[in-house]
Parts: structure tokens; C-alpha cells; sequence
């Protein structure tokens, strides 16, 4: 599934933040979205999601605008693991990743033992078999991360937005995830703040810095210590190990000397 | 406890909720002043049952007039079923609540629903407003109270954009502070005399007034608010989730909150009509079931009405037995026993809110 933004703008809390975005991620692409915090990365993906309402351009799935489908349609298509997953209530992992299945749902329809079944594989495929009855609160940050990352893989949906997925996580699992939602081969479009992980994984990759597109190339073109320098205000080394991109930071305060 | 959680533990519970209920009204219909054996009152109801489904004549030895027939069915078996429908309807909107402001401290009257009864009560009783409404005027009024405060916090949570639960909670307490200082100022211009006493009575609770018409009325309110809140299972696991995330698995919860938070208030609206406030078991019950049985609400809502129900039916009866020669206000009972128990609950259980153990 191709998905493509068009002149996003928006305003959440009546400043707009966004300065209207254009980007595109074709089907099978894993496209990383980067930039320092603030930017604007989050606000993006929340548009596309719909959690926000844009105040203007569009969002379009396989070419048919967001706002021409309901909801529910567009939670079929595309599933989003967001930052912040803290709930004031305790609910089983079972119980969570099941929840992903509401957009196939009727309006009173139960879960059935094929949604039970799709839930424990995704379960599976996160690495937690068998955490099902666990308590979600009990979990540490990174297995609560897996868990979301289930509920969207049970989604089932051709589209994945990740929002800095790897926060939480131990670097295996870091690894591990962004193999596993490579892997997939689903449309893939996640907001990565380390940029290692970002030219590892990504095919294509989009910077963002006070709300505008400052940059976007496959990794190796992007990442280039003028633009590290001129994105993040950070000095850094690029170097090429065993085929794969290694960006190194060097402190400030080391510069000159 | 995990046991408890699974699904053969929640059918069993559930089975065992649902066959302790009818039993109870029984057993608890024996106990009073005079104890009467539970099978005389099994024939009294038994007969008339009869009477009202399959028509039967009944026996003279059991019919109206009979002392055992009007204690049973004239004077206990009303208190009893209108205890376990209170205590229905509460648990459930206790249950609605804390779903709808995604606040594990709200409980049926937290959007000023109390206060706003109160008020009406305060009116009917001491300015006589409302007099014109027949025998209950006071529950009438405090009904209408309820009722116009629910839809005063719901239009002032929804100016300036969509209600959201911190907007609801807001202004449910901001109307509830000035609700509560008008019932106060009511009371404090008439004086404190036998009215006053009258009105405070009645924020206490009671279940006296209960009568088979009444009872009628909340037997259906609980049976339609039950059918209503297990179709609303979902949206209410998705409320716990944010509106964020329900939007991205396809729901926009802000009709499903509307109709929850109306049928919560018209629910809690007819419990303070029948039975004045009863404080402590919306609150409690809900979450007593959640430490057993978990927060998935196609668990939750059925059980926490059956424990409901039985929680205040047994309460009701302990009300009456406690004190010899009186009866205790059913609602100071309930938040008597009630705290300690959750407390306890709360403490040796591993009961988790979102951020950690409670």
C-alpha cells in the first residue's frame, strides 16, 4: 500500500507546527522519519493517523484520501504504535493485543478463536509467547512496547506508523523489532531518533526540522556530517563498516582540538 | 486469583453470582424482627408467582391478609428486590464512570449527580417545591436535580471543543461545589429544625420507601442498563485506552461517551428517586470485580451488576438486624463496611493502576 502525504499543515492548540509536509512511502518501503526533538516528527505521524485533524493538505492510501473513509476503514489499512502507552487501568497482554482487532469488527460482535489466534501469533511474533494473562501494568517499558507492537501487528493492516518504537528497548530488542517490522514487508513509515538504526533499516528517509522538510535520499546520500551538523547541530563522523553506515557523534566541546 | 481470570472462572462465578441472587431475596426475606423459616417464605413466593404468571388461585393459608404473606411480600421482599435493583444500577454506573472519565475515583454521582439530587431534595422538602408531583416529590425532585446537573456538566464539558474527562470532571465538581452550597444555604435560611433533619436523612440513603410499583420501575431500569452497558463492552475497554488510540483502531468514542454519561445519569438519576443517595458501592464494587476478574468490561459489566445487587441486598439486612429496634441508614452502612474491605483488598492484593501497584 502507497502511502502519501500532500501539504500537511497543522495547528494542534492553535500554533501550527506543521509547515506542510510532502512525502511518499511506496508498498514494501520502510521509510524513517528523522529529525531533532520538536521538530514535528510526532505531530506528522498523528496526522496521518488521524489522532489529529490536519488544518490542511491531504493523506492519501493507494491514492483515496483519508477523509473519504471512515475510521473504521482507515484502521484496517494502516496501525500505529505510539509513544506513550501508560493506562489508568490494568488490562491483561491478551486483553490489549485483542483490542487490535476492533476495526474488523461489527459494532456487537464477539472475538472469536481465529482473533484469539491471530492475537497469541502476534504475541509470538514480538517474542512474548505465552504473556498473554500477564498484567500489562507488571510489564517492563520495553515488553510494553512489544505488547502495542502486537495489538498493530493483529491489526493486520498493510500499513505500519511507528513513533519512535525502539524507546524503551534494550538494543537486542531494538534490533530484533525493527528486523521484525522489516521483515513484514508492509509499508512501514516510523520516526527514529537514532540514526544509526534509521540508515540500518530504512530504504528512505525524510528530515524534519521546525515543521519543514529539510531533507530526504536514501541513507548513505542523507546522512552526511554537513547535514548532521546543520540538522542537529551536532559534529559527527560517517564511516562505512563492513557495508553499513556508522554515524559516530564527537562531544562539542572537543571540537578544534 | 489467576485462576479466576480465566474463562471457565469467569462462567462459574457468573453462574454462581446469578443463582446467589434469587436465593438471597429468599434467605434475606427470612431475617427481621420476627424471623420467619425460608421455606414459608419459598411458599409465599412461589404462590405468588403463580398467581402473576400462570394465574393460580392461591391457598388460603397463604394468601393476602395472612400475617406470613404480608410480611414477605408486602413489607420485606419489596425492600429486598428494590436493594438489589439500587445496587445494580449503581455498580453499573460506577463501572460507566470511571470507563467514561478514565478515572479509577469516579463513581455513579461524580459528575454532581449527588449534589444536584440533593438540591432538588432540599427544595421539595423544605420550600415544598414540587409538591404538586404526587407522594414522591421529594425523589421526583431530586431525580429532576440529578438529571439537570448531568446535562449541565455534560454542555459546559463540551464548550470550547469536544468533552474530554478532565473537562468532565471539572465541571462536575465545580457544579457540584455550588449545588452544595445552595441545598446548604436552603437549609441554612429555614432553620435547622425537623425538615432539615428530614433532607439529611435523606442524602443518607434509605430504602424504606420501597413498594412493588417502584420496584417495577427499577426492575426494568436495571434489566435495559445491564442490556445497554454489555453492548457498550468495547467502547468501554477503548475508553481506557484514550481517544487517540481508539481513533486509530477505528472508533471515535465521543458518541459513545454521550451515551454512556446519559444512560449512567439516568440510571443513577432513578436509583436516587427510589432510594436517595447510597454512597460507596459504585465506587468499591467495580473495583473489587476488577481485582478478581480483570478490567476487560465484557467481564466486568455483568458481574459487578450481580455483585452489586447482592452487596446491597445483604447490606440492606444488616441494617435492619445491626441495631435492635431501628434500622440503620443503608448508605452509612455501606460506606462503613465497604472501605475497610477494599482497603484490605487493596492492600494484600496485587492491584495495579496504569502506573504501577496500587
Amino acid at each position: 500500500m502507497k502511502l502519501e502525504v500532500r501539504g500537511l499543515r497543522a495547528a494542534p492548540g492553535g500554533q501550527e507546527i506543521l509547515h506542510g509536509i510532502d512525502l511518499e512511502a511506496h508498498s514494501g518501503q520502510m521509510v524513517g522519519l528523522i529529525g531533532p526533538n520538536g521538530s514535528g516528527k510526532s505531530t506528522l505521524l498523528r496526522c496521518i493517523c488521524r489522532a489529529l485533524q490536519p488544518t490542511g493538505g491531504a493523506v492519501l492510501l493507494d491514492g483515496s484520501g483519508l477523509e473519504q473513509m471512515n475510521l473504521r476503514q482507515s484502521a484496517q489499512k494502516m496501525a500505529v504504535v505510539a509513544q506513550h502507552n501508560a493506562y489508568a487501568f490494568d488490562f491483561t497482554v491478551e486483553e490489549l493485543v485483542l483490542l487490535g482487532r476492533t476495526p474488523h469488527k461489527r459494532p456487537l460482535e464477539r472475538d472469536t478463536s481465529a482473533d484469539r489466534r491471530i492475537a497469541a501469533q502476534a504475541l509470538a511474533q514480538v517474542g512474548l509467547a505465552g504473556f498473554g494473562p500477564r498484567s500489562y501494568a507488571t510489564l517492563s517499558g520495553g515488553e510494553q512496547q512489544r505488547v502495542i507492537l502486537a495489538r498493530a501487528l493483529a491489526q493486520q493492516t498493510p500499513c505500519l506508523l511507528l513513533d519512535e518504537p525502539t524507546n524503551h528497548l534494550d538494543i537486542k530488542y531494538q534490533l530484533d523489532m525493527l528486523d521484525l517490522v522489516r521483515g513484514l514487508g508492509r509499508t512501514v513509515l516510523a520516526a527514529l531518533h537514532d540514526l544509526n538504526l534509521a540508515a540500518a533499516y530504512c530504504d528512505w528517509l525524510y528530515a524534519l526540522q521546525d515543521g519543514r522538510l529539510v531533507g530526504s535520499g536514501a541513507p548513505q546520500d542523507l546522512l552526511t556530517p554537513a547535514f548532521i551538523r546543520r540538522v542537529y547541530g551536532v559534529n559527527a563522523q560517517v564511516q562505512q563498516l563492513d557495508g553499513q553506515l556508522v554515524v559516530l557523534y564527537r562531544p562539542a566541546r572537543r571540537e578544534g582540538t | 486469583m489467576r485462576a479466576l481470570r480465566s474463562r471457565t472462572g469467569f462462567l462459574l462465578a457468573l453462574g454462581v453470582l446469578a443463582a446467589a441472587l434469587p436465593v438471597s431475596l429468599a434467605v434475606a426475606a427470612s431475617f427481621g424482627t420476627n424471623a420467619l423459616p425460608v421455606d414459608q417464605v419459598y411458599t409465599v413466593i412461589r404462590w405468588e408467582l403463580g398467581r402473576l404468571l400462570l394465574d393460580q388461585t392461591i391457598p388460603a393459608q397463604w394468601a393476602p391478609g395472612t400475617a406470613v404473606h404480608d410480611v414477605v411480600w408486602l413489607i420485606r421482599l419489596p425492600r429486598l428486590v428494590l436493594a438489589a435493583t439500587v445496587g445494580v444500577c449503581l455498580s453499573l454506573c460506577g463501572v460507566a464512570m470511571q470507563a467514561v472519565v478514565q478515572n479509577p475515583l469516579a463513581d455513579p454521582y461524580i459528575l454532581g449527580i449527588s449534589s444536584g439530587a440533593s438540591l432538588g431534595a432540599t427544595l421539595a422538602v423544605l420550600l415544598g417545591v414540587g409538591a404538586a408531583l404526587g407522594q414522591n416529590a421529594v425523589g421526583v425532585m431530586a431525580f429532576l436535580g440529578a438529571l439537570a446537573v448531568s446535562c449541565a456538566v455534560v454542555f459546559l464539558a463540551n464548550l470550547g471543543g469536544r468533552a474530554s474527562p478532565v473537562k468532565l470532571l471539572l465541571a462536575g465538581s465545580a457544579l457540584s461545589a455550588v449545588c452544595g452550597a445552595f441545598s446548604n444555604f436552603v437549609v441554612y435560611q429555614t432553620g435547622p429544625d425537623q425538615a432539615a433533619s428530614q433532607v439529611m436523612r435523606w442524602t443518607m440513603g434509605s430504602l424504606a420507601a420501597a413498594s412493588w410499583p417502584v420496584n417495577g420501575v427499577m426492575l426494568g431500569i436495571a434489566l435495559l442498563g445491564t442490556v445497554f452497558f454489555l453492548s457498550q463492552s468495547r467502547g468501554l475497554n477503548l475508553m481506557l485506552l484514550g481517544d487517540e488510540t481508539a481513533r486509530t483502531l477505528g472508533v471515535d468514542l465521543h458518541r459513545r461517551r454521550l451515551a454512556c454519561l446519559a444512560a449512567a445519569a439516568l440510571m443513577t438519576g432513578f436509583a436516587v428517586w427510589a432510594a436517595g443517595i447510597i454512597g460507596f458501592v459504585g465506587l468499591v464494587v467495580p473495583h473489587v470485580v476488577r481485582m478478581l476478574f480483570g478490567t476487560d468490561h465484557r467481564r466486568l459489566v455483568p458481574l459487578s451488576a450481580l455483585t452489586g445487587g447482592l452487596f446491597l441486598l445483604w447490606a440492606d439486612v444488616l441494617c435492619r438486624v445491626i441495631l435492635p429496634g431501628s434500622e440503620l441508614p443503608v448508605g452509612i452502612l455501606t460506606s462503613m463496611l465497604g472501605a475497610p474491605v477494599f482497603l484490605w483488598l487493596m492492600a494484600r492484593g496485587r492491584y495495579h493502576f496504569g502506573g504501577g501497584a496500587a
